[in-house]
């Protein structure tokens, strides 16, 4: 295939992101839902403010399905996954068939949990469907750069979600490394005092996680 | 065979899998449905389909033929074989097509033809398409799962392969590729053949595009990438409709077409197919004359015939109208897609007074045809009985360095038994159709 333009760099970076959202977004819900059961049933709350998006929910009841499935929430994990599928089926001649209906089988996932009464067991179909579809990303996609893309959409959303987590800076600086390498592979155009900023800044005692937050959200420039 | 009705299911899940859809708008609002797919093939003998592909060959050369001469010498318009207001008036007729020859000459590189077979087995030509008929991916991804679903149904039986629909598209357009890339120029994710754009992109290697990533400079034209390198183009397949194609030549507010691609394609530096202003030689009105041009062009009689037909426009085909309106189906020339179909025998009294008055008013607007009793192929119903469904099947003919007919086809079938519209957008399923090589 060999030539991206602006508008399938954008797709396929998109692709990356969403994916990658609705895999953490869902290890994390599935995490918070078992806190929530006999510890913390308000931590919901938390949850929306940590990844931020608002907390339209009102209880942990309602928390628990509407924040997987959704539809009508465009923060909801199916809304996102649907975003990952509406990227990925303009690139099918770039991702392929094969590797495409991974992102529909963690829909078809979606829609069976959601009318089924085992939900959140069901809901780990999703995230092999995810890991599948990562995989099919590694072995099937020839072409370099719509597999860099692809991963650096991935790295970029997954240590946006990690700062938001609070995860350990040890994870952060994991994730940044490995982002770095898809970002000089991909050809994407970015800001190289971004990275240079965020370079000193994870190697201080303190990191700032919102600083970083903010610096890696502006680091690609179209 | 039997395999195949076993594993039904299995096909049908293959087929949701691999995203095998169409998108339909009910309500300005966009869904995609899959598209059902019933496993009892239509099959094919091997003499029969010689026998078609003999009569869609012939066919096809001769509509190029009319295509070559309308928008050239316009020797059959001189010589009195189609009237002159019956080409000019046609919705299809492009005027700034006039004198512009595409690469190689050929009009109509993909040409999807309708027919269906009567209960007398004689197959008749119901409509010709040669813009952007659709359909081809259907029934070779479908067969992709008939053989992983039910292998021994295809070891038993001498199916020729279709699986090759890409590669004969492929050499299509490389036949008359100017000198660079092959593209597919789609209107986008919420066209109603999305999948069979990017499917036919990736099966053939061309690039898709929704047209933003091209640009016309000094009568080339040009895919620019991320870098903003330009990569010349020298072969558009395009699936989007003529006004909408280059809104400097066409409809001015198309904000899906390129801007000044007619004026790279006619100055020969970049193939469109098919040819823009084809139109004109799938009207409805112009699929009369079809026997005639054969006759015209190429010295022969027709071997497919044309479903009986009649136009208004002419006062004896008007009075034989009138007179047997109730046993007749009406069509609208500028209708497609099983729209515009009427049925003399289902209008009410008040409805049929009303479509008399506008079809004495608009006569060049409609043909009339006989209903043909078309042969009904056995379906699968929900419960897994069979039964009897109408049926036509869309045959592909490619006209590259030669004119071939591809060994399979579209066969759709309506769902419901009360109705002869198979169309997907009308709630039509389709088979595969087997062509058998002995």
């Amino acid at each position: 295939m060999g030539i991206i333009t602006v508008e399938k760099s954008n797709n396929l970076l998109w692709l990356g992101r969403y994916t990658e959202r609705v895999h953490t977004t869902l290890k994390y819900y599935i995490e918070a839902t078992d806190r929530m059961i006999d510890r913390d049933p308000g931590y919901y709350a938390i949850f929306c403010e940590k990844i931020g998006i608002p907390d339209i929910y009102g209880s942990r009841e309602t928390f628990w399905t509407r924040y997987p499935f959704d539809t009508d929430d465009p923060n909801s994990i199916f809304s996102n996954l649907y975003r990952a599928y509406d990227n990925a089926i303009v690139m099918r001649d770039y991702i392929g068939t094969e590797t495409m209906a991974y992102i529909q089988l963690a829909i078809d996932d979606m829609k069976n949990a959601r009318r089924g009464d085992t939900y959140l067991a069901d809901l780990l179909l999703v995230i092999d469907h995810i890991l599948a579809f990562w995989g099919c990303v590694n072995d099937l996609i020839y072409d370099e750069q719509t597999r860099n893309i692809i991963k650096l959409g991935k790295g970029i959303e997954r240590l946006d979600l990690y700062l938001s987590l609070d995860r350990p800076a040890t994870d952060i600086r994991r994730e940044y490394t490995r982002m770095k390498q898809f970002l000089r592979k991909s050809h994407m155009h970015y800001d190289d005092s971004v990275l240079y900023t965020i370079d000193n800044m994870l190697f201080e005692d303190e990191v700032c996680y919102n600083t970083v937050r903010s610096l890696i959200r502006n680091l690609i420039t179209e | 065979m039997d395999g195949l009705i076993q594993h039904s299911e299995t096909i049908n899940k293959l087929l949701a899998r691999y995203g095998v859809k169409f998108g339909i708008y009910k309500n300005g609002e966009f869904k995609e449905q899959l598209f059902p797919f019933d496993p009892i093939p239509r099959v094919i003998g091997h003499e029969e389909f010689a026998y078609l592909e003999k009569g869609l060959k012939q066919r096809v050369d001769a509509l190029n033929c009319f295509l070559r001469d309308i928008y050239g010498k316009k020797q059959i318009l001189r010589d009195g074989v189609i009237p002159e207001e019956f080409v000019f008036s046609a919705k299809g007729y492009l005027p700034p097509c006039d004198g512009v020859t595409p690469p190689k000459g050929i009009y109509s590189h993909i040409s999807g033809i309708d027919l269906v077979q009567s209960k007398n087995d004689s197959w008749y030509i119901l409509e010709d398409n040669l813009r952007v008929p659709s359909g081809a991916s259907y029934p070779m991804i479908a067969r992709e799962f008939q053989r992983k679903s039910a292998p021994a149904a295809f070891l038993h039986n001498s199916v020729i392969d279709n699986r090759n629909y890409a590669q004969m598209l492929k050499s299509v357009m490389d036949n008359v590729n100017t000198g660079g890339i092959n593209v597919i120029l789609s209107p986008g994710r919420y066209n109603a053949a999305f999948f069979e754009h990017s499917y036919l992109a990736e099966r053939t290697g061309a690039v898709l595009t929704t047209g933003s990533d091209l640009v016309c400079e000094n009568d080339n034209l040009y895919y620019v990438d991320y870098e903003g390198r330009k990569r010349r183009v020298g072969a558009v397949y395009r699936r989007i409709s003529d006004e909408y194609l280059d809104p400097m030549t066409f409809y001015e507010e198309s904000v899906i077409g390129i801007p000044h691609v007619f004026e790279a394609y006619k100055k020969g530096n970049v193939a469109l197919l098919n040819a823009p202003g084809n139109g004109v030689a799938d009207d409805k009105g112009i699929y009369y004359f079809v026997p005639k041009m054969i006759r015209y062009y190429l010295g022969e009689d027709a071997i497919l015939q044309n479903a009986p037909t009649y136009l208004p426009y002419y006062e004896q085909d008007m009075k034989y109208t009138l007179d047997n309106f109730d046993k007749l189906v009406i069509k609208d020339v500028a209708e497609a897609g099983g729209y515009g179909v009427v049925f003399g025998s289902s209008l009410t009294k008040e409805q049929k007074a009303d479509f008399i008055t506008l079809l004495k008013n608009e006569p060049r607007r409609f043909i009339a045809q006989e209903v043909i009793d078309f042969y009904d192929l056995d379906i699968l119903d929900e419960a897994g009985g069979r039964v009897p469904r109408k049926a036509d099947l869309r045959a592909f003919v490619l006209t590259g360095s030669e004119t071939q007919v591809w060994p399979s086809g579209l066969t759709r079938f309506s769902r419901n038994p009360n109705s002869f519209i198979v169309n997907s957008s009308q709630g039509g399923g389709f088979k595969d159709t087997w062509v058998l090589s002995r």
